[in-house]
Parts: structure tokens; sequence; C-alpha cells
């Protein structure tokens, strides 16, 4: 029972995903500061922040719905960190488990945009309802690519469970090559999730302030902040679990640390999309996800059929 | 005959009055003096007829007992035309010129604002440059208005006692 | 999910997406705009009404105040119709004086927009990259002029400030410099994807319409309408200097993006020839104080469009009237045209595709020391090198950057 308690909400459970959280939004300034040609925060500033978000006035708006608008960034945080203990990060075996673990993951990383659309909503600044309004469109884009990406390659290994998937694929290494379209796919999905890059349309500082998050403050965005940063970090693992799953039957001591690289490595990438790229109109987006994404998931997904067919008889 | 003069000459050939009333100033600079009554045909022969095609601005002056404006507009050749008028300050009212050149409604609200000319027939629409709230029977740019001392002293408090 | 229902967002006068306060009131549809108002007029501070209070000399300071980005045009636009009023005789140096600063003014202006830009379509690379950039072009007008904003080099017939040789190899220096990276944007803006997908066919203003509206500078230049007054209107020494008008037909944002980007190069080649062809002599006439009556319009080529001042001398030595007209007033209905049927996520860009005016800051600090509580006026290369043994002192060494960037 203590063990548990103690998994759960420190080791690998909340803490310690809250302190990667911190650390990849470090990766992320950093390099993306670096990229831009900037100095960038030394790397203790994103837990500077978030002290100093702490101890800050928690506005809440007369007209808006005080529980909904209190209540979403707790939500939100909760179901990040709860989809993060049924990935396997450094060992096959994750904290929870089950036949079905890889749906249950990516449904848990759809609530944190639905709380940030309930928060939005429910705070009745018109600038968050047009950012909740884009982040719901937004979702049902890159939802589905995303989905695709993650199930093609449970399907090569045959198993819905996260763990059975990066077992598979330890024992058939060159198997991974075989979906890096997926990847790639599951990879520019991920940026549309985490409000990132091209796609941070629902938050697009010049046209809507700062969308969802526009009227909170204080602990509430600080928390906010926070669940959208873990929630880069179950991302980042879920992908390094399903296509990158290099060194998890190592010892724990070396898989730790190239659980650490990955997950790196992938925020990596993030920000260098993120840098590259100007920001795409709500339109284009969707176009983009349904015209490029969507079939080349599909095409994934036909291709792993095909080889499940024929390789793995 | 360098176009200036060119203008001058056309100038004087459709409205006899303008006869000596028309000055280069220098090279791409004419300046004319209008009376109100006949400032609309001028303008019209000078925007349809001379292709004075772009409206550079409209400036707006307080001479005593009358307001001056000044068209200023120019063609391609970079002449600018200086089309200058007495509108009395009694009934100063101007008709506006937004048929001709749209752009000139800002002008406009500028000239309404900041002198109390009329503009007749302009469509409504936001006031320029001046805040709401500002009274309507005061005109910064007449030459005897100050601001107000006491006024300001009034704002500030019916601020504060807002806050 | 859209939402369908009508409603109207405020941008401004406090918004992200606006760096002056203006104020557009927005219907929109879902994503779409209905309709804009418009409300301009909180940055009126009734600096026409002051300069009659003041003496000529004080307004070319005062004029100069306007805006923080172009106040070498306003400065210009004022003295020269104040010199043609009093008929002044100015001397061709300070007129190529005039010039460089000018053109050196519009490159920073330049790239200044194009970091703006990068910013309103949500690539902020672009913007640290371009604002980078700028600060060889403002370190050279510090050099020339003493001031990174606001030169006061203009006075009434003449210039205040001589320029040397090693003052030109600086400038010549700093241009070949930014040629090269002129190009590379040009590259950046006409052949990334996502930009293209955000400035093409977006803010459409057709020539047409351009033309009836009244549209100046690069905005209308954007549309395929030939005018500029440098060339049209000559006034300094540019009638003396051979460069081109840039215009484009593609009627967008795009359209004034390349229209803005081509006239870098032009500014280069303008500022290759000032230099070249410099007169000797010297650099400003006596004024009188009191300026004869009479009245003169002059015209100046902004780096957002036409600037028009007009000034009524009366005399004595304070001014009858003065009446500036600054480019945004000219180009700001067109936005409204623009805007129309667009999407909410043009509305930066299409705003900003205008260039509105703002303001910088300036560069002085008043530094007081607690312990002796004396003031200290820390100047440009002594806060510069403050800074940086700032940041050593955290472990950030800049010296290396600078090597690679070739302005060590």
């Amino acid at each position: 029972m203590v063990g548990s308690i103690f998994s759960v909400l420190l080791f690998p459970g909340f803490l310690f995903v809250s302190v990667l959280a911190l650390y990849s939004e470090f990766i992320d300034r950093k390099i993306y500061a670096r990229l831009q040609n900037r100095v960038g925060p030394p790397w203790f500033q994103p837990l500077a922040d978030f002290i100093k978000l702490l101890a800050k006035e928690d506005i809440v708006p007369e007209e808006a719905n005080r529980n909904m608008f209190n209540l979403a960034p707790a939500f939100a945080l909760c179901a990040a960190v709860t989809a993060f203990l049924y990935i396997p990060l450094w060992s096959f075996n994750s904290l929870c488990s089950f036949g079905g673990d890889s749906i249950v993951v990516l449904y848990l990383l759809t609530i944190p945009t639905l709380a940030f659309f309930i928060g939005g909503w429910y705070s009745t600044s018109l600038f968050a309802r047009i950012g909740t309004v884009r982040s719901l469109t937004q979702l049902v884009a890159y939802e589905v690519p995303l989905f695709m990406g993650i199930l093609s390659a449970a399907l090569l290994a045959d198993s819905w469970s996260l763990r059975d998937i990066a077992f598979f694929y330890t024992q058939h290494p060159l198997y991974i090559l075989l979906n890096s379209i997926g990847f790639v796919v599951a990879l520019i999905s991920l940026l549309g999730k985490l409000e990132k890059g091209p796609f941070d349309i629902p938050e697009a500082e010049t046209e809507v302030v700062a969308g969802v998050f526009t009227e909170y403050s204080g602990r509430n965005l600080a928390f906010l902040k926070l669940s959208l940063n873990v929630e880069m970090v179950v991302g980042a693992s879920l992908l390094a679990a399903v296509f990158l799953p290099f060194g998890l039957n190592a010892n724990p001591l070396a898989g730790f640390f190239f659980f650490i690289l990955k997950v790196s490595a992938i925020v990596a990438i993030l920000s260098l999309m993120r840098t590259i790229t100007a920001r795409l109109r709500i339109d284009q987006m969707i176009r983009f996800c349904w015209k490029y994404m969507a079939p080349f998931a599909i095409l994934q997904l036909v291709i792993n059929l095909i080889l499940k067919g024929v390789l793995l008889r | 005959m360098s176009l200036e003069e060119k203008i001058k000459q056309a100038l004087v050939s459709k409205f006899d009055f303008l006869a000596g009333r028309i000055v280069i100033s220098r090279p791409r600079r004419i300046f004319i003096q209008v009376e109100l009554e006949r400032l609309n045909d001028v303008f019209d022969y000078a925007v349809k007829q001379l292709v004075f095609s772009h409206l550079c601005t409209i400036t707006g002056l307080d001479e005593g007992l009358t307001f001056g404006v000044v068209y200023h507009i120019a063609d391609k050749n970079g002449i600018v035309l200086n089309l200058r008028t007495a509108v009395p300050k009694i009934n100063p009212v101007l008709r506006t010129i937004t048929f001709y050149f749209p752009g000139a409604e800002i002008y406009e609200r500028e000239l309404m604002d900041l002198l109390g000319v009329k503009i007749d027939s302009l469509p409504p629409g936001l006031r320029y440059p001046l805040p709401d709230d500002w009274p309507q029977d005061e005109f910064p740019l007449r030459k005897g208005w100050k601001p107000k001392a006491e006024n300001r002293e009034q704002k500030t408090e019916n601020r504060e006692q807002k806050t | 999910m859209r939402e369908q229902r009508k409603f109207k967002i405020p941008i401004g006068p406090q918004h992200p997406a606006l760096k002056e306060p203006e104020s557009f009131s927005v219907a929109l549809k879902g994503e779409k705009i209905l309709g804009v108002d418009i409300r301009l007029g909180y940055n009126h501070r009734g600096i026409e009404k002051a300069c009659e209070e003041r003496t000529y000399v004080q307004d070319v300071y005062l004029i100069e105040r306007i805006c923080g980005i172009c106040s070498h045009t306003h400065s210009t636009c004022f003295v020269q119709a104040v010199e043609e009023i009093a008929q002044l005789a100015v001397p061709k140096r300070a007129l190529y004086i005039r010039t460089l600063v000018g053109e050196l003014e519009r490159v920073h202006s330049h790239y200044l927009w194009l970091g703006v830009a990068g910013h309103e379509i949500g690539f902020d690379t672009l913007l640290m990259y371009t604002w980078r950039d700028r600060e060889a072009i403002m370190d050279i007008l510090a050099l020339l002029t003493g001031n990174r904003v606001n030169y006061g080099i203009n006075t009434i017939g003449g210039v205040r400030r001589d320029i040397d040789s090693a003052q030109t190899k600086e400038v010549l220096k700093a241009v070949e410099q930014l040629e090269e990276r002129t190009h590379y944007y040009i590259e950046i803006a006409t052949e990334d994807m996502a930009i293209s997908k955000r400035l093409s066919g977006v803010g459409m203003l057709p020539q047409e319409d351009a033309l009836r509206l009244g549209a100046v500078g690069p905005t209308a230049r954007g549309s395929g309408v030939n005018r500029d007054v440098r060339r049209d209107d000559p006034y300094a020494a540019y009638e003396e200097l051979s460069f081109d008008v840039i215009t484009d037909t593609h009627c967008d944002v795009y359209g004034r993006t390349v229209v803005r980007l081509k006239e870098l190069l032009e500014s280069f080649k303008i500022i290759r020839q000032v230099l070249k062809n410099m007169p000797q002599g010297p650099i400003a006439v006596k004024a009188p104080r009191k300026i004869p009556a009479g009245e003169a319009l002059s015209r100046y080529e902004a780096p957002r469009g036409e600037d028009v001042h007009y000034v009524k001398a009366n005399g004595t030595d304070k001014p009858e009237r003065v009446k500036v007209r600054a480019p945004t007033l000219a180009n700001v209905r067109t936005v409204k045209q623009m805007l129309k049927d667009r999407f909410l996520a043009d509305m930066p860009i299409v705003i900003a595709a205008i260039d509105p005016c703002f303001s910088c800051t300036d560069r002085m600090v008043e530094i007081k020391n607690v312990d002796s509580e004396k003031e200290k006026i820390i100047s440009w290369p002594e806060l510069r090198s403050l800074s940086i043994e700032w940041y050593k002192a955290q472990g950030v060494d800049f010296t290396k950057l600078n090597k690679k960037l070739g302005n060590v």
C-alpha cells in the first residue's frame, strides 16, 4: 500500500513526472532560444516561473463559472499524470498495465484538451472562447492521424498493450524501421496536441491573446502550464515506448539514462519544428492534417496489415 | 512650356475668375485661392480632367474670421495642387469630397474635431482623433483655445472618485 | 464545432498584436470577419497645436518625436518646408547626408517590419534573426548621428553633423553585411512554404482599390501602383541618384513583403551612391530666427509611404500652422477593405502589413547609485560592455558568437 502510494505520488509518479516536465520545458525553451540566436533561460527558470506563479494572486473572472474554472487545471494535470503511469519507461513493466492500455493512454491524453476547453469556455472571455473552439476544431484534425500512427505499430506487434508492443519491437529491432512513417505522423500530430509550433493556433498570441489561458492567473495558470508540460513528457515517452523501445531490457540505470535521452531527443525535435515554421491558420491546419497526415497514417496502416500477413505468418 | 504652366493655362481657360490667383511657388507646387462657391467646380475639374488622382491631405487653418481649408491633391508627375478656400466661421460648412476620394473621410473628421468645420453629407462614423467624451463645443486647433486647467483637474478628480 | 453566432471582439486599444494603441472592433462569425470598426486617436498628443507655441528650431525636435521609427522622416519633411518658405539654399553635402540617414532609416524600418511580420504570423525565429541583424544598422546610425533613434541630425538650413571617411568605411561594411542577409531573407520569404501560405492571397488590395483609397508607400506599390515620392517629387539628393521603384502585382501581403525586401536592396544601392558622390563643402547655412510669411507643402517618402507636412509662416519665430499627415493615416482605411471576409488569424498580419508606426525606446539610462545618491549617465558602448560582463558572470560568453557573425 505504502509502496504504491510512493510510486504514484513520488517516483515514478506525480513528483517525478513534474520534475521531468520542468526539465523538458527547459530543454524546449533553451533549444528554441539557441536556434533563434538567443541566450535562453538558465536551467532553473521553469521551476522559478512555477513557484512565482504559485505566489501570484489567483483571479477568477466575475462572469466565470467558479467551480469549472478552478477545476479545469486539476483535471488536466491529473489526466496527464495518470496517462504517464501506464507507459513503460525504462523497463517493460510500467506502474499499471493491462491488455488495452495503449487505448487508455491515448484517451487520457485527450482529457487535458477537453479540460482546457471547459476552463476556457467557462471563463466567458471572448478570446478564451475563440481559443477553445479552435482547440476542439484542431483536436478533430490531429487526433485521427495520431491514433492511427500508434495503432498501426500496435497492429504489427499484435497487441494493444504498450508493454507487449515494446517487448515485441525489442525482440525484432529491425521492424522499428517499418514504422517510420507512423512515427513522423505521430510526431507531427503531437505538435498539434501540445499546441506548439505551427499548430499553436488555439493560443496564437497575436490573434486571441492567450486563447484558453487568457483569463487564468496565479496558481491555476501554473498548473495549466505544468499540465501542458506533463502532456509533452507523456507524449514524448509514449512515442519513445512505441517507436523507439531501445534500452528497455538493459539494467535499470542505463535504461533510465536511455529514457531521459529519448524524451530529450523527442522534445528537441518538437522545438526544432516550432523554430522553423510559421503558425498556420486553422483552416490550413485542418486541410494539412486530412490531406497529408491522415493518408500517410492510412498508408502505414495498410503497410503494416500487409506485412503482418506476409512476415509474421 | 512646363507642365505646371500647362495646368495653370488649362485652369485659367476653363475658369476665367482664377486668372491671377494661381501661384506656382516652385516646380511641382501650385497654389490656388478659390471662392467657396466655386470650389466644387474647380475641384471636380482638377480631379476628373487634370487627373489629380491622389489626395495628399486636407489642412485646416484658423484665419481669424474664416477657416482656411487647403486641399492638397497630387498627380502622377509629382505636381501638387494646393486648392485653398475660406469658410466663414459663423456657419462653417463644407461639402465632403469622399465621392472622389473615399480616403478623405479621416481628414474630414479631423477638420470636424479639431476646428469645428461641419462637413456636409459625410456618412456617420467614429470620430477622430479626439476621445469620445471630449466636449462638443471645444476645438483645440482654433487660435484662442487653451486647455482649461480646471477642466483637467476636475477630470482627474472624477477618475479618482471612480476608482 | 465552430460557433456560428455573431460576436464582436475588441482588438485593442491594448492587444498583443498591436504595438501601439489603436482599436479594431471586429465582428466575427466563427473565424470569419464580417466587418471591422477602426477607432484611432489614442496617440493624439496635440503636437500640431504644440508646434504653434514653439519656435521653429524647437519644432524640429518636437516633430522628430512624432514617431520613433521614422523620426528623420518627419524632421526632414518639416525642415524642407521651412527652408522653402525662408528660401534657404541648403548645401549639397547636407542634402546628401540627409539622404544617407533617410535611407539608413528605411533599412532599419524595413528590417523591423520584417521581424514584426514574422511575429504576427507566429514565426518568432524570423523576428529574432532580423532584429539581431538590424542592430548593425542601429549601430551605424548611432555612429553617424549619436543616437539610435531620434537622430537630431537635421536643423533648419542643413545638418548638424558631418561624416568622415572612417565613418564612411563603417557604413559600407555594415551595408555589405546587411545586403548579404537581405538576400537570405528574400530567399526565406519567397521560398518557405509556411510563410507563403500565410502571406499569399491574404489582405487583397486590388490596384484600383489602392488608388481609390489613396494608399501610399509599400502598401500601394505592393498592389502595382507605381508611386514613389523620391522619384515623382524628388527632394534632398534623390534627383541625382539612380534607383528603381519596386512594385509588385500580387496585391496581397506577400506582394508588400516582396516590395519591402527589394526596396532594401535599392536602399543599399542608394547608400553606396551617396557615399561615393558625396560633395565637399559646408553642411549648413545659417537660418534666420524669424521666418518670413509664406506657406509650403513638403513631401517625403517615409519607409511606410508618403509623409506630408504643410507649414504656414506668419513672419514671426513661431509657425502659424503645422500640419502633419503621417503615411499610416493614408493607409489605415485600406485595412477595412483588406479584412473583409478574411479569417481572424489573418488580422494581425494584415494590420502589420501596412506597417503602422510605433515608438522605440531611448537608449540612455540613468543609474542611481544607492550609496552615493549620485546619478550617472552611461553611454551606449559602456552599457553594452556592462551587459556583456553581466552575461559573462552568468556563464554566457558572446565572444565566440560575435566572431561567427563577423561583427567583432
